[in-house]
């Protein structure tokens, strides 16, 4: 019994060490090597097709839900989220117009009256291409683990922490492209987004984002 | 005087009620024990993708149902993307609303969805009464203290009937029925533009 005890408090030692080593902050140096290297790989993005996974999580369910699609991002501002799983749904964001089928049901939404879904689509576009570092907007916030390094925002604006208290970026470390992206809410519920089978700059017709 | 107390019944039987005027018998109707079990199990998250339909303005999204305890559910709406709409707590005969978009935050509005998704996780409502039609056994209960008429066909829960004096205000249907749980949902509103429509994902 007694050698149980002493296994379960090393094991409990050893997780909440580990736990500690698993993210570190950069270094003043470090965070700004990371931002210039990220927005180098940001700034020679023309076009990105992505499949995406999404996870909602709310703290009161069983399971997440999840859902997933294809992104599709064109320069200047075209993309579109077109879900494929467990439903048929797209949303196309062309400058301040959302286009959206909804299995087949169309519709269209100026966005320039709804300035809070306007800035949080912009805020998940710039933080799928890996740009998002205006220090005016967010207080930022650098950290790394073994394989990659993850960067925290969290939005100045009042109106937008109202939507989402923190934005978690993760990067890989080779490439610096982006795995996932995080959107906390102010409550324990956030909405994980994650990237896989990335294609950069590859020709993407404009008839993707015709509705 | 005897005039007088025919007349009165003659205006009573012509007013009637909702029972009386769709030709409900009242019946002995053998019903479960739980009138609605759709939403009842806290081991499942209930999630509908949603369309929300207000005058002739569409709502897309995806509701989420959850019995926490016996005493407590959550009702929520997100978009597709994620984004909550609205989250809404039922607990015990109170109502909380936890967070909502300001563009969706209008009295009326709130108090409508409030008392249509009460419909939904009511398991057992007050019974009144209980009639017969046709191949429908029909009990009487009330929510909120408005008359609600649940119609079972077979033992099983296809439609519930939110009646206001003679007429019909609120149709609640259930259709693709497996086990419990309900594949499709349509709420249709008689007297405002009101549609939802929910389908199991």
């Amino acid at each position: 019994m007694k050698f149980k005890q002493i296994i379960s408090t090393v094991t409990v030692f050893l997780f909440v060490a580990i736990g500690y080593a698993q993210e570190v902050k950069l270094s003043q140096q470090e965070s700004n090597e990371l931002r210039n290297n990220i927005k180098i790989k940001s700034e020679e993005k023309n076009s990105i097709k992505s499949e995406f996974i999404q996870l909602k999580h709310l703290d009161f369910l069983s399971n997440d839900i999840e859902s997933s699609g294809i992104l599709y991002y064109k320069s200047p501002n075209s993309i579109k989220w077109e879900y494929q799983n467990p439903f048929n749904y797209s949303a196309t964001f062309i400058g301040d117009k959302l286009y959206i089928n909804d299995a087949g049901k169309k519709s269209d939404l100026d966005l320039s009256s709804n300035k809070s879904f306007k800035s949080l689509n912009d805020l998940v576009v710039r933080s799928v291409k890996g740009d998002l570092f205006d220090a005016t907007e967010f207080e930022i916030s650098y950290f790394k683990d073994a394989q990659t390094y993850s960067v925290h925002f969290i939005p100045k604006d009042k109106k937008l922490r109202a939507f989402i208290s923190e934005f978690i970026i993760v990067f890989d470390m080779k490439f610096f492209e982006v795995i996932s992206v995080k959107m906390l809410e102010n409550s324990e519920d956030y909405t994980l987004l994650i990237f896989k089978n990335q294609q950069f700059n590859q020709p993407i017709s404009d008839a993707v984002f015709t509705n | 005087m005897r005039y007088l107390l025919i007349s009165c019944c003659f205006l009573l039987v012509s007013c009637g009620s909702y029972p009386s005027k769709n030709g409900f018998v009242v019946d002995e109707v053998s019903y479960p024990t739980i009138l609605n079990p759709y939403f009842s199990n806290p081991d499942l998250d209930y999630v509908y993708k949603a369309q929300i339909k207000i005058s002739d303005n569409n709502f897309g999204g995806i509701l989420i149902v959850k019995k926490i305890n016996n005493q407590e559910y959550r009702v929520v709406f997100t978009t597709e993307m994620g984004n909550k709409l609205f989250d809404f707590s039922y607990i015990k005969d109170g109502f909380k609303v936890n967070s909502i978009l300001k563009e969706m935050d209008k009295k009326m509005l709130v108090n409508i969805l409030k008392k249509d998704f009460k419909v939904l996780i009511e398991e057992n409502p007050m019974r009144i009464n209980s009639f017969r039609k046709n191949d429908y056994s029909i009990v009487q209960a009330h929510i909120y203290k408005k008359d609600h008429y649940y119609f079972f066909n077979k033992n099983s829960l296809e439609k519930i009937i939110r009646a206001k004096n003679r007429n019909e205000n609120t149709r609640f249907i259930f259709s693709n029925i497996h086990n419990d749980i309900i594949k499709n949902i349509q709420i249709l509103h008689s007297k405002i533009k009101l549609e939802i429509t929910l389908t199991k994902i």
